[in-house]
């Protein structure tokens, strides 16, 4: 037991040494820029991290709940789109022509620039809550939808005759064979996806809204370089949002496809 | 064919079946001209050496391909419709288990298609996997096990429920002589129990020759039937039979059908 933890303690050991060395050369690279070189608003270029760890300390609830606002919005988008996405696939899976009808437009969709299509969602929609969800889904919808049709199709022909074999029904070998067959799809689909939808989300709220943390990232832009450190705290809260709901995906895919070649402990096994 | 096997209800008749593959490069038929007729309970081996075609005879049988030409019935009707009335079991030449489930719930799968009670499931592949010796690995997934071993999961589903129709492309190749041996004993005692007619598929001719009523000689470009072989070793089958004067005659004859080739 012991062994083992002082086994673990020392694969952290060289991450931590690289954060450890990464943070140090931050923190003087800014002391150059500020007290050496005096570039101009060198702050907001390179700020402190210890003055950005202390506004963390002091603005903590603040940054948490309009976090919060964002993840929970993007969540729901994520989830509608990620169902819409998976639907598509089945029905595209289970009809070449449903695939000929819809395939181009899946496609022609990631063309639009959400950038733009942001301020239209809101125009139509005039709610800045259901314009988050609608963009995040929106997003979400075309990569999860190409991975889980990949990941239907991806059912071995021998299996495949297994169940011909078995003379299974058509809903059998969806429900026994292509579904669990796609999760590994599916799940790179949502991977990809799941930070996107945190973006999508805090894109509409740049647009104007009254909460998430897209909201106080452009009310902190605007008042000038005596927010820096809280401009810079919201844009990591952005970052940190997108990583976990890619952390959150992963860990869900362990539980329900634990299967999975990159899961099998190696050493082991033929 | 012989007069006693011919007197017997006729399981699987084929007529004529040719197989040329769409995309064969040359005119090199996979079978020509096989014509052959299994009987109800009959245990037959099909016998050749490599790519003469046996995989495809077999699945021709199971109505997973449809010949190019001739014709085939199983009981009196097309493959078709006895595979609909799922009365096939078949150990793929490969063991295709499905990498999602577990030992025993790879074993279950055509149980569950049939809709038998869970308790009853799970009692039945237990005893299927201490059939085959995997009892210990019920709960490991397929990546888990040898080759061999997963073979013999794969045997244990076909086995699970016990088809009338048993196809099975090499089941033992990828086992030891010792497993092979063992196994041979009990898939006779098996379809002594079940009843069931057996299509054997093998390029071991003492394997053939041991589990066999006949053997179906098979030889290359293109897949012929080229010698049928009786095998008059009484039943039941016995250890001692392979040390017997009789069954290596049985061989030599078999391995002589081949060089006449
Ligand atoms: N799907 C396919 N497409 C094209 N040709 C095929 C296909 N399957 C088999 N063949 C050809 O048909 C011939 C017979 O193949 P088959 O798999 O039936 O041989 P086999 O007797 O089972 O051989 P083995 O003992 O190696 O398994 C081979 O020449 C092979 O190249
Ligand atoms: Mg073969």
């Amino acid at each position: 037991m012991n062994e083992l933890s002082g086994l673990s303690r020392l694969r952290f050991l060289p991450a931590f040494l690289w954060a450890v060395a990464l943070i140090a050369l931050w923190e003087i690279a800014s002391w150059l820029l500020l007290e050496v070189l005096q570039v101009p608003m060198a702050q907001s270029k390179l700020p402190y991290i210890h003055e950005i760890v202390s506004t963390f300390g002091q603005y903590g609830n603040t940054l948490a709940n309009e976090g919060w606002v964002t993840l929970t919005n993007a969540a729901l988008g994520f989830a509608l789109g990620a169902a819409a996405g998976a639907s598509l696939a089945v029905l595209m899976s289970a009809s070449k022509w449903m695939e000929r009808l819809a395939f181009p437009y899946a496609v022609a969709s990631q063309m639009v620039p959400i950038l733009g299509l942001a301020p239209i969602v809101y125009g139509i929609v005039r709610d800045e809550q259901a314009a988050r969800i609608i963009i995040a889904a929106y997003i979400t919808f075309f990569p999860v939808s190409l991975n889980m049709l990949r990941g239907l199709r991806s059912a071995h022909p021998y299996a495949l005759e297994l169940m011909h074999s078995y003379a299974a029904k058509p809903w059998t070998i969806y429900w026994k064979l292509r579904f669990p067959a796609s999760l590994p799809g599916l799940f790179s689909g949502l991977k990809i996806a799941a930070p996107l939808a945190v973006t999508g989300a805090i894109l509409v709220e740049l647009m104007g809204a009254q909460h998430g943390i897209g909201v106080i990232m452009l009310r902190n832009l605007y008042y000038g370089p005596s927010h820096t450190y809280m401009f810079w705290s919201t844009v990591i809260v952005g970052a940190l949002l997108g990583v976990l709901s890619y952390l959150i995906i992963g860990w869900i895919e362990r539980l329900a496809a634990p299967w999975q070649p990159e899961f099998r402990s190696k050493g082991g096994g033929r | 064919m012989t007069e006693s096997t011919a007197a017997l209800v006729p399981e699987i008749e084929l007529e004529q079946i040719s197989m040329q593959y769409p995309a064969a490069f040359s005119d090199v038929l996979a079978l020509q001209d096989v014509s052959l007729s299994i009987a109800k309970g009959e245990f037959v081996s099909l016998l050749g050496p490599s790519g003469c075609g046996k995989t495809t005879l077999l699945r021709i049988m199971a109505d997973l391909i449809q010949p190019t030409g001739g014709r085939i019935e199983v009981a009196g009707k097309s493959a078709k419709e006895a595979r609909l009335a799922q009365r096939y079991g078949i150990v793929f030449q490969n063991p295709v288990l499905y990498d999602w489930r577990k030992v025993k719930q790879n074993i279950t799968l055509p149980l569950e298609l049939k809709g038998v009670k869970k308790s009853e499931r799970e009692a039945r592949a237990m005893e299927l996997l201490e059939l085959v010796g995997l009892q210990k690995f019920a709960d490991q997934y397929p990546w888990q096990l040898s080759g061999g071993m997963q073979q013999r999961v794969a045997i244990a589903r076909a086995l699970a429920m016990e088809p009338e129709i048993l196809l099975m492309d090499e089941p033992f190749s990828a086992l030891d002589e010792f497993s092979r041996e063992r196994l041979n004993e009990e898939l006779l005692s098996i379809w002594s129990k079940v009843g069931n007619t057996i299509v054997f598929v093998t390029h071991n001719i003492s394997e053939a020759v041991f589990l066999s009523d006949r053997v179906f000689v098979l030889s290359p470009h293109p897949g012929r039937l080229s010698a049928v072989a009786e095998i008059s070793l009484p039943r039941p089958r016995t250890k001692e039979m392979r040390n017997s004067e009789a069954f290596f005659r049985l061989i030599a004859q078999i391995r002589d059908s081949f060089e006449g080739v």
